[in-house]
């Protein structure tokens, strides 16, 4: 070990590289943060690797295994630290759409996105500008009752929305007095929108509400008697200046009913993409009674993948400061 | 372009009352400042004016139409803020033209005149800027163009001049008088500067605690202030007020009396307490006093601290024993401040006897603060003007 006394010249790279790191602390950090890249670079990108590597490989070679080879290295026989692709067969990419409508499917995921959001940042706007802006008795605790949605389960709301969206009758608790009665909504968009927009609109409520509050107060006062209403106040100066906000609020919820599963499973009842079933529905759909396309599914879940990537890339930098700071210039 | 009037409006939120039964009544084209120190209910009023808050009681009036309930953007009236209020998202042409673009004017129509507004505030060339590229003086430039584009019936500023700096708010005040010169608009200006409600407007409404206590033309309100209020909040630095109580032939303050008649104003009775007023520059010390037509006996004093201005030297005097100088509560009536000539030879610490203008005394009822009489002149039984003391409250 290194003493005090010769700090000058100290013995082994890593006593040297010790005593470097108290010279200039900002070796440490960045050391740190390569570190960290590396990790959270391999934990989110190896899965779709391996994905990849599965895609490419024919399905009939995927359950032999031996994804890592054996290489010879200086003389010792050792494995491979990554997986490769037992063969080449990128003709999956094209089977995915044979075997199934699969660009149905997505079609259906993307559309139920896009409408839910639309509907989410309409309403969220509103709930928004009313609880960022507004002072009204209750306001906390309305706030509050909102956010208490999103910390029920999703999986309570199921069984009741089934019943409800078959077009049966809704009775009042314990009695037979019949409250409504729901046209049939199962196999239709309004049964996974409406859900879909009730359980990821807490959120966006919340994001939007911090952001509006923070418009000054003046800049609504001089749209308003420039010629706006309160409303349009909201769409033309709030809202624009609020835009990492509601990107953010956007995405979020954009990305939550893309990927959704559970919900539309169950109102789609059966994983038709007639029957509006989601992306996920289609890609399950490679596993049939006796036989299961790993391969199509690797290659379906990549395609998939695709339309979200672009969109992160393209709101990526309002995404980003949305996240990180609600902070806006006057 | 309209005249505007408030009828009883009052503004009450929850404990506070912000604006008491104001009545306002504005000639078309007239330039009016509201005064009044913070939280005197100004800037309240001028929400209620342009609609941004409801008042609880009262009507408001632009040109004949009752606009009490019209949203901002129905009552054909602009606004300058104190902050500005620059949309940051859009640049200078889309913030001037942004209420004419509302109201679906022609492309043409709007070019036209957002030139003539950059034309009248010196902005050309500047349409395509954005706000954080510009300076203080051109953002609110920017919104006092943003203002005249639309060509409103009535102006608002809410202290439009704050945020400038010192040399900035001069020149912004003389091209705002330029402005209203040209446009011949009504105008409605909130300011907590003197000079700026002394030099720009036509009448200066003097507001406090949510009620009007004056609206006259600034000479007015500063030679007739009608209570203590408005004569202690108009002139810098302020007047100086004494203690008094009127006796048989004269007014007593703790250290000089006044020769006075009290039978020549009404309401006026010996025995009364009353608050002597009087303005520094109306305080002459004796060798000067022969240029004032009616002087007081002299009056003892020595002087304490002077603070030259250069145009003129604030002196405060120490009346009687002058042992109390420091504490606040007796500096009322043992402190006179004489504003003087800057080439005195007068020192601190110096013996000085002072004659007061008697045109120019003001007298206060102790009780309600109403100006009882500005002027107390009974040698040639002119100049005793009576009173202005019909309050408002």
């Amino acid at each position: 070990m290194a003493t005090i006394d010769d700090a000058d010249e100290p013995d082994g790279p890593l006593n040297r590289w010790v005593q470097r790191a108290i010279e200039d602390p900002e070796r440490v950090y960045r050391a740190l943060f390569y570190t960290a890249m590396v990790f959270f670079m391999v934990t989110t990108l190896f899965p779709f690797y391996w994905l990849l590597v599965l895609a490419v490989t024919p399905n009939s070679e995927i359950i032999g295994g031996g994804f890592i080879p054996e290489i010879e290295l200086f003389g010792a026989t050792v494995p491979f630290p990554l997986p490769v692709p037992q063969g080449f067969n990128p003709g999956a990419f094209v089977d995915v759409f044979r075997e199934i409508p699969f660009h149905l499917y997505m079609l259906n995921s993307f559309a139920l996105a896009v409408t839910t959001t639309i509907i989410v940042l309409v309403v969220a706007s509103l709930a928004g500008y009313v609880f960022g802006r507004l002072e009204f008795p209750g306001r906390a605790v309305l706030m509050l009752a909102i956010l208490a949605v999103s910390y029920f389960p999703p999986a309570a709301f199921v069984v009741p929305l089934y019943d409800v969206f078959a077009g049966n009758a809704v009775n009042i608790p314990f009695t037979d007095v019949a409250l409504f009665q729901s046209i049939e909504l199962l196999n239709t968009p309004g049964s996974m929108v409406l859900p879909f927009s009730a359980l990821f609109m807490p959120l966006s409520i919340f994001i939007l509400t911090t952001f509006y509050g923070q418009i000054p107060d003046g800049l609504e006062d001089a749209a308003r008697v420039e010629g706006t209403t309160r409303l349009g106040a909201l769409f033309r100066v709030i809202m624009p200046l609020s835009a990492p906000g509601v990107a953010t609020a956007a995405v979020l919820t954009f990305i939550s009913v893309y990927n959704e599963y559970f919900f539309s499973s169950i109102m789609a009842t059966s994983p038709q993409a007639g029957n509006w079933s989601p992306l996920v529905g289609g890609i399950l759909s490679y596993q049939t009674q006796y036989t299961t396309s790993f391969n199509l599914m690797a290659a379906a879940s990549v395609v998939g993948v695709l339309p979200m990537l672009i969109l992160v890339v393209v709101a990526q930098e309002r995404i980003v400061s949305g996240l990180t700071s609600g902070a806006l210039k006057e | 372009m309209a005249r505007l009037k408030l009828e009883h409006v009052t503004k009450r939120y929850e404990d506070v009352t912000a604006v008491d039964d104001m009545n306002l009544d504005i000639e078309d084209g007239e330039f009016v400042c509201l005064v009044g120190p913070s939280g005197c209910g100004k800037s309240t009023t001028m929400e209620t004016i342009a609609g941004l808050t409801i008042p609880t009681e009262g009507k408001v009036f632009i040109g004949d139409r009752d606009v009490t309930n019209l949203p901002p953007k129905d009552r054909g009236i602009a606004m300058v803020f104190q902050n500005i209020a620059l949309f940051p998202h859009m640049d200078v042409y889309d913030n001037i033209s942004f209420g004419l673009r509302l109201r679906d004017y022609p492309k043409e129509e709007i070019d036209r005149r957002v030139e003539r507004a950059a034309d009248i505030v010196q902005l050309e060339g500047m349409l395509e800027r954005m706000p954080d590229e510009m300076s203080g003086g051109q953002r609110q430039r920017v919104a006092i163009a943003r203002a005249i584009v639309r060509e409103p019936d009535v102006f608002l500023m809410d202290e439009p001049l704050a945020n400038l700096d010192a040399k900035l708010r001069v020149h912004m005040r003389t091209e705002l008088q330029r402005l209203h010169k040209e446009l011949d608009t009504t105008i409605i200006y909130v300011t907590h500067d003197q000079a700026e409600a002394m030099t720009m407007s036509d009448r200066i409404a003097v507001l406090d605690t949510g009620e009007l206590q004056q609206i006259d033309p600034p000479l007015v309100c500063y030679n007739e202030p009608t209570n203590l209020f408005v004569a202690g909040f108009i002139g810098s630095p302020s007047m100086n007020f004494l203690n008094g109580s009127v006796g048989a032939d004269a007014i007593e303050t703790p250290n000089f009396s006044i020769e006075f008649d009290p039978a020549r104003v009404d309401g006026l009775a010996p025995g009364d307490d009353v608050t002597v007023g009087v303005r520094p520059e109306d305080v002459y010390p004796v060798p000067e006093a022969d240029d004032v037509a009616h002087p007081t006996a002299a009056i003892q004093a020595r002087s304490d601290v002077l603070e030259p201005m250069g145009d003129e030297i604030f002196a405060y005097l120490l009346l009687g024993d002058g042992e109390t100088s420091m504490s606040q509560e007796a500096a009322t009536d043992d402190q006179l401040l004489m504003s003087i000539e800057p080439d005195s030879d007068l020192q601190e610490e110096e013996d000085i006897s002072v004659v007061l203008d008697r045109r120019k005394i003001h007298l206060f009822d102790d009780a309600t603060g109403d100006a009882i009489a500005h002027g107390i002149v009974d040698v040639t039984g002119e100049g005793s003007t009576g009173t202005r003391a019909e309050s408002d409250d």
